[in-house]
């Protein structure tokens, strides 16, 4: 009785399972002869198409009266390979709807001859409409979007890619974007196929019609977690116009600037012109009167203007000299020592005591030599300028070389006259100088400007009577992306 | 006649200077400053019959000078004869005064001397 029911209880449930798996699976099922005719079929079929008992399976899928023209089940039949395949339908309430089939043949016998195919069917009409809206996102998105192979060749590109590049599909991406012949280097592409990760870049490409396209891409990779990356999706958006736009505001700053420093340089000559201008009429007023000590003055003041004139020459040249930071590595101690090589005895004859305060070791930065030793000679003359002006007695400027938080810092400060409020705002601007006839009004100017191609920064706290601290502050992190930048540009210009 | 005197506020020593032989030269008393603020007290310590200003100065002091000889009663009256580097500042403070009037006379550096007498003896007498 026990045994009995062990030997029933597989086939019962075999039973039971293939029922239910005929009605519950979540799509069609049918079962259909030679001469086309549904001989069985699934609830959802039923509920999907509508009746199918005694009819054929065109006049059930496609409501047709003779059969499709390309129809699965015949291959079937002929070669007793399964099928996949998609086809557009009609349902019982007479819509069109999108299916896929899964057309595998059924023998009676192992070895027979092939007496009927089942046909699975999944309506993908919902899959279909995000099909429709994703192609309409893909081609209408404003930016670029190519996926890309293996080979780096573009398999598939969006509307806008092709309005801008030209036909592109199956031509290689950096033919494409760059009418190179190899692949770019910095490849964000190639970095994806590597990692799987997301890459970005700036690039500049080159449209149909040879016009310059900047564009930010990023690029993803098109595959599940896991599997081996076939294909990488590259999006990317034209920054063109923003570029221009940046381009004219840079343009249009640099020109106020030099409109700034023309006016400011005129400025500066007409003061020095006004001094020959005196010195001329004291001199000849004096040899007119016979007064000597009236021409020794008017002297002292033509030779005070020439030397104006020099200086005012000297630091204009050093003001408008290259844009760019020629970066070395090097040690900034050196620079230091150099500075104070040079200021020492300068200091000791007006009693003023320079001082250093050095890290054990700082390592190297990629700093252009003669654009820092030009920054610390500006602020080491100003601070012993200040110490001279004070009233106080030992007086000392101190250079300070710091690294705080991937930071570069260097530090004169003194314990000088110091600055007030008013002076300091203006501390930085075109042609301020408190020196009189002394001072161009170039020295900090052109010490920020310095300071700022490195990409740095510089900041100063000052109280009247107080003394002054400058501080030039050089992230770590921008001296190395300008070293690299710089170091590829003459790179390129060799390779030209 | 007593002799006239006048005030030369200007930062540069050399034009001071200069304007200092200059009229002394041409029969005036010279009374110097090298700010607006030291210009603004000895204008009320010795009531000058003119004064020059340089209003390029730092702090734009010239200008802040200008304004309180204005906003002053005794010392409005005097004639201000404005010397400048660059004749955009003197259009920047032209467009920017608010009921001041305009100076006695304007003069770009650098100035002509006979120019500048010629200016100021008209002004004085």
């Amino acid at each position: 009785m026990k045994r009995k029911e062990r030997v029933d209880q597989p086939r019962r449930l075999k039973d039971m399972v293939y029922k239910a798996l005929f009605n519950e699976v979540p799509f069609c099922v049918a079962v259909i002869d030679r001469k086309y005719n549904v001989v069985e079929a699934n609830e959802a079929f039923e509920r999907n198409f509508g009746d199918w008992r005694g009819k054929k399976c065109y006049a059930v899928y496609k409501k047709l009266h003779r059969p499709c023209d390309e129809c699965p089940s015949d291959s079937v039949f002929d070669n007793g390979k399964v099928v996949v395949a998609d086809a557009v339908g009609v349902d019982k309430n007479g819509k069109s709807t999108h299916y896929v089939g899964h057309v595998a043949p059924l023998r009676k016998t192992e070895d027979g001859p092939i007496d009927y195919v089942l046909e699975m069917t999944r309506t993908v009409t919902g899959t279909k409409s995000w099909q429709q809206e994703y192609q309409v996102l893909f081609d209408r998105v404003p930016c670029y979007i190519a996926v890309i192979d293996k080979d780096y060749r573009i398999a598939r590109a969006n509307e806008a890619f092709r309005r801008s590049f030209g036909d592109v599909v199956n031509r290689h991406c950096y033919e494409v974007y760059k009418r190179r012949t190899s692949k770019c280097p910095n490849c964000p592409a190639e970095k994806t196929f590597r990692d799987g990760k997301v890459h970005r870049s700036n690039q500049v490409g080159m449209g149909k019609r040879g016009q310059d396209i900047h564009y930010a891409v990023t690029a993803s990779a098109l595959a599940r977690s896991g599997e081996d990356i076939a294909h990488v999706i590259e999006i990317s958006t034209d920054v063109t116009a923003l570029k221009k736009l940046e381009h004219d505001v840079i343009e249009a700053e640099r020109l106020g600037a030099v409109g700034q420093t023309v006016a400011g340089l005129a400025h500066s000559i007409k003061n020095i012109l006004m001094g020959l201008e005196g010195g001329k009429y004291i001199v000849s007023l004096g040899l007119k009167k016979n007064d000597s000590e009236m021409i020794t003055e008017g002297w002292e003041m033509l030779e005070r203007n020439f030397d104006k004139t020099t200086s005012l020459v000297k630091d204009f040249l050093s003001f408008s000299k290259g844009r760019l930071p020629e970066l070395r590595m090097i040690k900034p101690a050196d620079l230091i020592h150099d500075i104070v090589d040079l200021y020492k005895d300068i200091a000791a004859q007006s009693g003023i005591e320079l001082k250093v305060d050095l890290p054990r070791s700082v390592r190297k930065a990629p700093l252009d030599p003669d654009g820092i030793h030009t920054c610390l000679t500006n602020l080491v003359s100003n601070a012993i300028d200040a110490c001279q002006m004070g009233e106080q007695k030992g007086t000392e400027v101190i250079i300070r070389l710091t690294e705080e938080k991937g930071t570069l810092v260097f530090e004169v400060s003194d314990n000088g006259s110091g600055i007030d409020y008013d002076v300091k705002k203006k501390i930085f601007t075109t042609f301020f100088t408190t020196k009189g006839g002394e001072g161009t009004g170039l020295g900090l100017l052109t010490t920020r400007k310095i300071v700022q191609e490195h990409g740095g920064k510089i900041v100063v706290k000052s109280e009247p009577d107080k003394g002054a601290r400058f501080r030039m502050e050089f992230p770590r992190k921008r001296l190395v992306t300008l070293y690299e930048d710089s170091s590829k540009s003459e790179n390129s210009e060799r390779s030209r | 006649m007593s002799t006239k005197k006048i005030l030369v506020v200007d930062d540069e020593p050399d034009i001071v200077k200069w304007l200092t032989v200059l009229f002394e030269n041409s029969g005036y008393i010279v009374i110097q400053a090298i700010d607006g603020n030291e210009g603004l007290t000895k204008a009320q310590e010795e009531k000058p019959d003119l004064i020059t200003l340089d209003i390029s100065m730092p702090n734009e002091s010239g200008i802040k000078m200008y304004r309180s000889l204005c906003d002053s009663d005794s010392l409005k009256a005097i004639p201000v004869v404005m010397l400048t580097g660059v004749s955009r500042e003197f259009e920047r403070f032209i467009s920017s005064r608010k009921q001041v009037p305009a100076p006695a006379a304007y003069f770009e550096k650098p100035v002509k001397d006979h120019e500048l007498l010629d200016k100021i003896k008209e002004l004085i007498n």
